[in-house]
């Protein structure tokens, strides 16, 4: 069992560094946390899955875990996580103990105690991860002046690169019987270095001043975890227990992201019943300002006025056998109605530069449910949230009588899939309600907290990869960095949610194809369109916005040279084919010609 | 590809003139009894809120229908943007010079409350209602104001356009000082003040057709909103809903459902349920009851309430083009009218001036085509700020020669009044610059303020001084390089940050630091005109030996053969114009006003570009090695122009003036 924790610990740091993924848009680069919740389950997946697939090939059980959330999705590099079989191995097999070695025992990685101790371990994790980004993205031409003379209109050129590198060092600190309970206290202090470089060929762009021209480089050190876990008791023989953890840690509120997925500040209560069957989650949050192109959690700035309250439960085998139901309420509270925050680059981020850009505060409710397991013989992951709130102020419905507004938004998304020996065929829907008048007093466009989406391709597509200024539109975003939604948000890190937002719908067809142990090969086809554009229309002054937004087409290599997770590769390439939705909002190149908007990552993570 | 865009663009125009042809604005007027009771509605309001107001209304051309004062109302106007910029900062506290000049009173509320009337008419149309809150959103340093680092706003500069000095403006009256066109009904009328930035400033509509606009002034403080994140309760603002009580525009029109970069504009920041008083049941409008009409030279007889006059009747001085000058462009133009009886058109083209045609100059065949081209453009183009969504954009267009002589000017049937006297600033502002003159030009200033020294304005401005300041930035040659200005690019250079909204940055040459910059203190554009703008105060004012200031604008040398300067109606600063080419020589210019600043710089830029290609007389656009985009300023090349997303209504073409 101590594996299981040096694992977790581990593949905490890897989601942190992975996710790390490059940054942003037009200005805002920033590092992706798929540190979602625990990784035990990571365990499971991996176990399952590596090495290959096999048809009929028996799950084993999932380990007992508090805040278990369900299967990474298949071409996560994230699962692959160094599997725990560590412990299996004693001194009297003759292993030499070595400290740079991290896949044998090794005191530094939790196999052993401390000297002198019995039950105080230390584990150490360090991660490299390298992102080099090429892409093209709709880019305006800066509005006061222009990197180079012929700049007649409001497109300019798209080409960009983007260069990240983080290092993530995960220091932790626990004491307990490692071996066969979870331990009594831990310790964990992450640090992430963060060095990225981004390179556009239009000012303004990255920066909001032109004079500071078209490459940025910029270093942060982000403190992504910071945290006491205590465990209060068990409360059967089968170490069903109580536990709480305090401090700047990893949650995520369902198996894919959808809805909150990030490293904040927060106490949590959480525990199990029942041998495993049932278990919760209670806890309060308060978020960190980020910073603005790592995406790292910044302590040089004032916290937010933005918390929520989150009670979740997981039933085991819920509706049937191999699969988990989760139930969840989550109250989100923002108050930062009262001064403007510019982000680090210059660009207002609160309130929007959006609509009457006046400052205005919500409460939303989001009651969710969340299925992840087996059906028969297909997976399948299902997620539906209902948001319910008010806004103290409509930034679009410019009504001085009553500019109140109520929330009301849904969210829907399912992804069934189903293996044929080595290939894994994935079907993925989704749909984030739109807003249809943006004069009323009602806001209907689904907006999440901080969403990390793993679903359709994740960051392999170009849709949920790549940010899309709304050029021409407000200082917002139509598409986040890493996120589906078409939230029309300043961005994810710093802005405030937004509910006034056309919605999107999804569908797409996904294989993976495990060539060898050692190489993953995925495709994925979505087809993106927005829910309802009436809002995209008012804030362009523009009546013609149909709704495809377009083909997102992707493929991405994994290759794990040692058959290890310590050394991942992936390449993805991803392109959007422009429907008339996208034509509408956007041209693809300066000269008027449509030219292919693509994503490409090149990602090679490093793990000790 | 030049070709087919073109092609194209008539094409479209053809498929909307279908459209247009069946959209015109009803001709709809105020009776004297109507503007009767717009007083009466203000007045009640006031008395109700215990405040004396100045109460104006004008027609949609600028009539002033009426200047009420109520008893004890505050008389002088205090000029200040409250950032605490003293007396000679341009107009910043110019009410402390009036009174050093003996003229203690002046500037008047009546002038603020006319120039706030006037300011709610000119923005508005049958697809927009704006007000002077509006105009105070889109003139300030950043847009919106309070957000740093955004550019400024897209309307910078408009305050000081339909000048007391404009050339093109009629006037109301006169004491004899030459001043151009002469008549009671036919506008564009002046505004004493240009445009006004003080809440308190509304439309007046009939029928969802403007007729007018209501002005208030009341604390005597003619201002600015610095800040649109918070939600003001003006008193003058309130008074002014009850006055506009029964003309409201449709709710669909008004600012806030309008979006500028994904910003809505502000229209008012208090509606109708606050008001203290019930409009609908105010008496009837006697005078002398609560106060009295007042006289103002210049604009306003008192006596009684006079009716309006309805745009689109030529006596408006605005009507369908009856000489078939525009026809088939894919809408219902309009041009200018004399107001003589019966009504003669104004402004049909002509031959060039300067240069003559011999000379290279324009000949009247081709300013109509270029005229014609920009609003075939105009009519096939989406418009930014009218609704509802997918309406054609409708401004004014106006073609000069080389120094600044109107050649030609019309206008789709709607476009909001004011930009007629901007696109003529817009057009004579480019071809100044861009003429290898130009600094020449700017140093015969010479104040028509006695007693003030050789080339300084009475502020003790040398004009000149901003030639070294521009050669200071973009070398010594620049205005007299013959680097072609749009207004866009001189414009650039026009804001008290450069690049354009950066705190921290230097200031543009032609405009002044923050630190005392304001929209009463612009920098070159307000210093060539504070004396006639001054001047004419005094007329208006307090009149007697004060003469009005003429119809001519600027301290600049009158060009040959004519009375006037080259920028006879005062500069304009923010986008909408383009010199006109030949032989890489600048034979004139052309500017356009009235709807998205970037629809502006399209109608003039693929105007000419378009023109040039059906002419194939050699005219056209600066040649692009010639343009003011190859200049390397603080923060990058100055811009040119800068075409709108989406432009084209029907199309999904973007980025329509590339490689022009």
């Amino acid at each position: 069992m101590a594996n299981r924790l040096r694992l977790a610990i581990a593949s905490t740091a890897a989601a942190v560094l992975l996710a790390a993924v490059a940054p942003a848009q037009a200005g805002k680069e920033r590092l992706r946390t798929v540190t979602a919740g625990e990784k035990p389950i990571l365990v499971q997946d991996s176990v399952r899955r590596i090495p290959q697939r096999r048809q009929g090939a028996i799950a084993p059980i999932p380990p007992a875990d508090l805040s278990r959330i369900g299967p990474p999705q298949p071409n996560l590099p994230s699962e692959f996580i160094p599997i725990p079989d560590r412990w299996r191995l004693v001194d009297s097999l003759g292993v030499k103990v070595n400290f740079w070695d991290p896949y044998n025992q090794n005191t530094l990685k939790a196999d052993r105690p401390l000297p002198g101790t019995q039950d105080f371990f230390f584990n150490l994790a360090v991660i490299s991860d390298t992102v080099i980004e090429p892409r093209r993205l709709p880019t305006p031409i800066s509005p006061n002046s222009t990197q180079k003379p012929g700049s007649n209109d409001t497109f300019g050129e798209g080409e960009q690169l983007f260069y990240l590198q983080n290092l993530v060092v995960s220091l932790s600190f626990l004491q307990g019987d490692t071996a066969y309970r979870p331990p009594d206290i831990e310790f964990r202090f992450t640090p992430v270095f963060n060095f990225s470089r981004a390179e556009v060929e239009e000012l303004a762009v990255l920066r909001r001043n032109p004079a500071e021209g078209t490459v940025r480089n910029d270093v942060h050190v982000g403190i992504q975890e910071a945290f006491f876990d205590y465990h209060l008791r068990n409360v059967s023989s089968r170490f069903d227990f109580d536990s709480f953890r305090i401090g700047i840690q990893p949650f995520s509120t369902d198996f894919r992201g959808f809805l909150f997925q990030d490293n904040q500040l927060g106490f949590r209560l959480f525990g199990n019943r029942d041998n495993n069957l049932f278990q919760y989650n209670i806890g309060y949050f308060r978020r960190l300002e980020k910073d603005t192109n790592s995406g790292l959690n910044d302590f040089g700035e004032e916290i937010r006025k933005d918390e929520f309250f989150i009670a979740n439960l997981y039933l085991q085998d819920l509706p049937r056998l191999g699969f988990v139901s989760q139930f969840t309420i989550l109250h989100n509270r923002n108050d930062e109605d009262s001064e403007f925050f510019f982000n680090k680059n210059g660009f207002i981020e609160r309130p929007a530069s959006f609509g009457d850009e006046r400052l205005h505060k919500y409460n939303v409710t989001y009651l969710g449910y969340n299925g992840d397991g087996r059906v028969g013989r297909a997976q399948l992951t299902t997620s539906f949230y209902y948001a319910i709130g008010e806004d103290n102020h409509s930034q679009l419905n410019g009504n001085l009588i009553d500019d109140n507004a109520d929330i009301r938004a849904y969210f829907f998304a399912a992804e069934p899939s189903f293996d044929f020996d080595w290939i894994r065929v994935r079907g993925s829907f989704l749909l984030a309600s739109g807003d249809s008048d943006p004069f009323d007093n009602r806001q209907e466009g689904f907006s999440a907290l901080f969403e990390n989406p793993q679903f359709a391709g994740g960051d392999t597509s170009f849709w949920i990869r790549q940010g899309i200024p709304l050029i021409g539109g407000g200082g917002v975003q139509l598409t986040q960095r890493n996120g589906v939604l078409a939230e029309l948000r300043s961005s994810k890190e710093h802005g405030q949610s937004n509910f006034n937002n056309p919605g999107i719908v999804l569908v797409g067809l996904g294989t993976d194809f495990d060539v060898t142990p050692e190489l993953r090969i995925s495709t994925n086809f979505n087809n993106l369109r927005f829910e309802d554009t009436s809002n995209l229309q008012v804030l362009r002054n523009q009546g013609e916005i149909a709704e495809e937004i377009g083909w997102d087409i992707s493929a991405a290599v994994i290759w794990r040279p040692l058959f290890i997770q310590n050394i991942v590769m992936r390449l993805s390439g991803a392109a959007l084919v422009p429907g008339p939705g996208f034509k509408d909002l956007f041209a693809t190149s300066q000269d008027g010609d449509d030219e292919i908007l693509y994503s490409i990552l090149a990602n090679g993570t490093l793990t000790f | 590809m030049t070709g087919r865009l073109g092609f194209l663009g008539v094409v479209l125009a053809l498929v909307m003139a279908s459209v247009g042809a069946h959209a015109q604005v009803s001709q709809q007027a105020l009776t004297a009894a109507e503007v009767g009771q717009i007083i009466s509605r203000s007045v009640q309001e006031a008395q109700a809120r215990n405040v004396a107001a100045t109460i104006s209304v004008v027609d949609r051309v600028g009539n002033v229908l009426a200047v009420f004062q109520m008893t004890g109302a505050t008389g002088k106007l205090r000029v200040t943007s409250g950032k605490g910029i003293v007396r000679t900062n341009g107009l910043e506290e110019v009410q402390d010079t009036f009174t050093n000049l003996g003229a203690n009173g002046s500037p008047t509320t009546r002038l603020g409350a006319i120039a706030k009337a006037i300011t709610g008419a000119y923005l508005s149309s049958s697809g927009n209602a704006f007000t002077t809150r509006t105009a105070s959103q889109i003139i300030q340093e950043h847009f919106n104001p309070g957000e740093s680092f955004s550019p400024s706003g897209p309307l910078f500069g408009v305050q000081f356009s339909q000048l007391p000095c404009s050339d093109l403006s009629v006037r109301q009256a006169t004491n004899g000082v030459p001043t151009g066109l002469v008549d009671p009904t036919a506008g564009p009328k002046r505004s004493p003040l240009g445009l006004s930035a003080d809440p308190g400033g509304l439309p007046l509509y009939k029928a969802g057709v403007v007729v007018g606009g209501v002005g208030i002034e009341i604390n005597g403080v003619y201002t600015i909103d610095p800040t649109v994140a918070d939600q003001d309760s003006s008193v003058e603002e309130i008074v002014a809903l009850a006055g506009q009580f029964g003309f409201q525009p449709p709710d669909d029109i008004r600012a806030n459902r309008i979006f500028v970069e994904g910003k809505s504009l502000r229209y008012i920041d208090q509606d109708v349920n606050v008001l203290a008083s019930s409009p609908a049941s105010a008496p009837a409008f006697v005078n002398g009851t609560g106060g009295n009409l007042v006289a103002v030279n210049g604009y306003y007889a008192g006596g009684g309430p006079l009716a309006g006059t309805a745009y689109g009747n030529p006596e408006s001085g605005f009507a369908t083009d009856p000489n078939g000058d525009y026809s088939g462009v894919g809408g219902v133009v309009f041009v200018l009218f004399n107001g003589a009886n019966p009504p003669v058109a104004r402004f049909r083209p002509r031959d060039s001036i300067n240069p003559t045609v011999a000379g290279g100059g324009l000949t009247t065949a081709e300013v109509r085509q270029i005229i014609r081209s920009a609003l075939t453009v105009a009519f096939a183009s989406r418009a930014q700020i009218r609704r509802p969504l997918s309406s054609q954009v409708q401004v004014t267009v106006s073609v000069v020669d080389g120094v600044g002589n109107i050649l030609g000017m019309a206008r789709t049937f709607d476009g909001p009044l004011f930009g007629t006297d901007v696109s003529l600033q817009k057009a004579r502002t480019a071809t100044l610059f861009s003429n290898t003159n130009a600094g020449t030009y700017l140093g015969t200033f010479s104040s028509t303020v006695g007693g003030t020294p050789a080339a300084q304005n009475a502020n003790g401005v040398t004009i000149a001084d901003y030639v070294t300041a521009v050669r200071r930035v973009l070398g010594s040659n620049a205005l007299q390089d013959g680097v072609a200005f749009a207004d866009r690019s001189g414009g650039n250079l026009s804001r008290p940050y450069l690049p354009d909204g950066i705190i921290g940055a230097g200031n543009g040459p032609f405009s002044y630091p923050i630190a005392t910059w304001s929209p009463f203190n612009t920098g070159l554009q307000l210093d060539v005109v504070l004396d006639n703008i001054a001047a004419h105060v005094l007329f208006a004012d307090v009149g007697g030996a004060n003469n009005d200031t003429g119809a001519n604008c600027t301290g600049f040398t009158a060009t040959a053969g004519t009375l006037i300067s080259r920028i006879s109606n005062g500069f304009q600063i923010f986008p909408g114009s383009v010199p006109i080419y030949r032989n890489g020589v600048v034979i004139g210019g052309i500017g356009v006003s009235g709807d998205g600043i970037d629809q502006d710089d399209m109608v003039s830029f693929l105007g000419l570009h378009n023109a040039g290609l059906v002419l194939g007389t050699g005219l056209g656009n600066a040649p692009p090695a010639r343009r003011a985009d190859q200049l390397s300023a603080p923060g990058g090349f100055l811009r040119y122009v800068n075409c709108p997303f989406k432009p084209f209504l029907g199309s999904r073409q973007n980025n329509v003036c590339h490689g022009k």
